[in-house]
């Protein structure tokens, strides 16, 4: 039988990996900057902060099971998967519109993290389908 | 998360909204409705006046340049046209970096803070910290933190340093004093090491005299003073005298000052009120007070008084020594007086300078008669870096005898004790010989040419004193140092006049002082030299 498991989706979430760990310590970073340059109260800055580790904490299970599912050919880890990509994208347009300061970099940075999570989900509803049938 | 987004949807995404619109902001429009010179973006200037511009004070009109695009109103003359007329533009001003402002979710993001509008939870707090005649940044209260301080913090500062605060037991030493008017405010400290005197008035009644604790003896010595900050060791401020000050104003000293004497009514009076205290605190060389003492003076307050006027004064002395007032510290500080004093045994084991207030340097004080031999021994203390200058007039008649004229005229522009060396600082000690500078005396005598009687009388007629003084010190912060003082008498012969006619000759005596300070030298630190030193093995194998 021929291999079912999805080369593309491995690639496309080990590089999610990645960047994904560059994507988190820059956003820090930049939020720090802010608080120190621009007037960030911290009722403002609370809310930014805690978006940012949440969206950290679901990235994680969500790429495992990612990685888990595709290449155990299991649909039900890589549905749960999707189901936390959508929290995560949900996130990232937090940070993208609705941050206290959202500056030029912020906009670079998610949109192309928004561009590999939507990527990612096309790739993993056709590896669903395939394992599926 | 799902509480965090419901949050984020109800705030509004706006790219920052500019409030002050570039077209219609003109910073150098300062004339209300006249056009103001070289400014474009004033609204009130006509084509006529543009044409007479040279150039826009305000090129560029923008808001905040963190900003990714922003609107901004550009300024300029056209001086190629005929007249020159101002060019208005409103362009997009793009901000390259990267780190450049998107957009702010948050209103106050790019403007400063607004100040706290007072509401009900709040109000009391904002009536404690502002509500009074003037805020304070001290604490509320005074009193003695026996927590959170450790032991080795408590010797660190366990000295009074000067502007200190003096301590007592619930509070500190209170100096009333007038604050915002002329009212006695109760809340002004005595400061350690700091002289102070204050005049205030406070409102009085005789029915409730014995009531009003300002003026009783028993508020201003009952609490005892901390010999040293935050300490448990006690000075209790005895009662040093006790001065009456009766009604129509005459004081007598009472011989015994044991009693504690209180304000109580007597016949439509209010007796023993307090009118003046006069503090005076003996202090170590450490910053510790060992004694205090305090004079009163007590008055009587009539039924008609509705205020009295309270004097207080304090003064700290070292123990064992003499308070000298100093003129300076160290550089003389122009109005206070030159101190001057003798030598009391000469060469070769001088010995310390007797400097009193008896001994300052003084001048003829004039006065109002202008008659040299009746108003003997008015004399003026010599202020520092007040030129003074000062005389009388001498009426002479035929009868007068030569020489006790001429030592008559010698006593009334020297005065009894002319001293013979001058402080240099302000705060030389009497000890410190190299600090005073003697007094050059120089005499020079107007004789005419054509009378060269050597036995013709001379009679002094001025006496000039000229004081040198020189900037010494730092740059910043120079101080007056005398250098030099001389003291020339000028005399002139007296020719003797027929019998029966009067001559009136003026006297005068001054004092100038002049500042020979060399021009300031700034003087810079040597360049760091880079020492390298190569270790002794550094060529091991071939060495």
């Amino acid at each position: 039988s021929s291999q079912l498991s999805s080369l593309p989706l491995h690639i496309l979430l080990y590089v999610n990996g990645v960047y994904y760990i560059f994507y988190f310590l820059a956003t820090l970073a930049m939020i720090i900057y802010k608080s120190q340059v621009f007037s960030y109260p911290d009722d403002f800055l609370a809310p930014d902060l805690a978006v940012l580790f949440l969206m950290a904490i679901l990235e994680v299970p969500r790429l495992y099971l990612g990685f888990k599912g595709n290449l155990t050919e299991a649909e039900a880890p890589l549905g749960l998967s999707l189901g936390l990509t959508v929290g995560s994208v949900l996130l990232c347009v937090y940070l993208l519109l609705w941050q206290s300061y959202v500056l030029w970099a912020d906009v670079l940075l998610n949109a192309v993290l928004l561009a590999a999570y939507g990527l990612e989900s096309g790739l993993k509803v056709t590896a669903i389908a395939a394992f599926v049938s | 998360p799902a509480d965090t987004r419901d949050a984020a949807q109800a705030r509004v995404r706006s790219a920052p909204a500019p409030v002050t619109d570039v077209a219609r902001l003109c910073v150098c429009d300062l004339l209300v409705a006249q056009c103001d010179a070289n400014c474009c973006c004033d609204p009130d200037c006509s084509a006529e006046d543009f044409s007479l511009f040279t150039t826009c004070s305000i090129p560029v009109v923008v808001g905040d340049s963190q900003l990714c695009s922003q609107k901004a109103a550009v300024y300029s003359l056209d001086v190629e046209a005929n007249p020159p007329e101002r060019i208005f533009k409103l362009i997009d001003q793009v901000n390259p970096s990267i780190f450049c402002i998107h957009a702010t979710n948050y209103e106050q993001a790019l403007y400063l803070k607004s100040p706290e509008i007072p509401t009900a939870e709040n109000f009391d707090e904002l009536l404690d910290k502002f509500g009074g005649a003037s805020f304070s940044a001290e604490p509320d209260s005074w009193n003695l933190d026996t927590d959170a301080q450790n032991s080795s913090e408590a010797n660190e500062t366990s000295r009074y340093e000067y502007g200190v605060p003096v301590q007592t037991e619930d509070a500190f030493l209170r100096l009333p004093s007038p604050v915002v008017s002329s009212w006695c405010s109760d809340a002004n400290p005595a400061g350690f090491l700091v002289n102070q005197a204050t005049k205030c008035i406070r409102s009085v009644s005789v029915e409730k005299c014995d009531s009003i604790q300002a003026l009783s003896m028993l508020f201003y010595i009952n609490s005892s003073i901390l010999a040293v900050p935050k300490s448990s060791q006690m000075v209790n401020i005895t009662v040093q005298s006790i001065v009456v000050q009766s009604v129509n104003g005459m004081r007598t000293l009472l011989s015994s000052s044991e009693a504690l004497r209180l304000p109580m009514v007597l016949d439509e009076l209010c007796i023993n009120a307090v009118l003046g205290v006069n503090y005076h605190i003996t202090h170590t060389d450490t910053g510790e007070i060992i004694e205090a003492a305090a004079a009163f003076v007590l008055g009587a307050i009539s039924r008609e008084a509705l205020s009295i006027e309270q004097s207080f004064e304090i003064s700290f002395t070292q123990e064992n020594t003499q308070p000298v007032p100093l003129s300076g510290n160290p550089g003389y500080v122009v109005g206070l007086p030159v101190r001057a004093g003798f030598q009391p045994q000469g060469y070769p084991f001088p010995a310390a300078f007797l400097s009193n207030k008896h001994s300052q340097l003084t001048i003829l004080h004039s006065t109002s008669t202008q008659d040299c031999l009746a108003a003997q021994g008015a004399r003026a203390p010599v202020l520092f870096g007040y030129n003074m200058i000062s005389g009388c007039k001498l009426r002479i008649t035929a009868a007068m005898k030569c020489q006790p004229l001429a030592q008559t005229l010698l006593d009334v522009l020297k005065g009894q004790s002319f001293p013979e060396y001058v402080a240099s600082f302000g705060n030389s000690q009497a000890q410190d010989v190299l600090d005073w500078v003697p007094i050059t005396q120089l005499h020079i005598s107007e004789q005419m040419i054509s009378h060269a009687l050597q036995s013709s009388c001379q009679i002094p007629v001025s006496l000039g004193i000229e004081v040198k003084w020189t900037k010494y010190g730092s740059l910043v912060n120079p101080q007056a140092r005398i250098v030099n003082v001389t003291a020339t008498i000028t005399s002139t012969t007296l020719k003797q006049l027929p019998s029966g006619r009067e001559k009136i000759i003026p006297i005068t005596s001054s004092v100038i002082f002049t500042d020979i300070s060399s021009p300031a030298e700034p003087s810079y630190k040597a360049w760091p030299t880079i020492n390298i030193k190569l270790p002794f093995d550094f060529f091991y194998p071939f060495v």
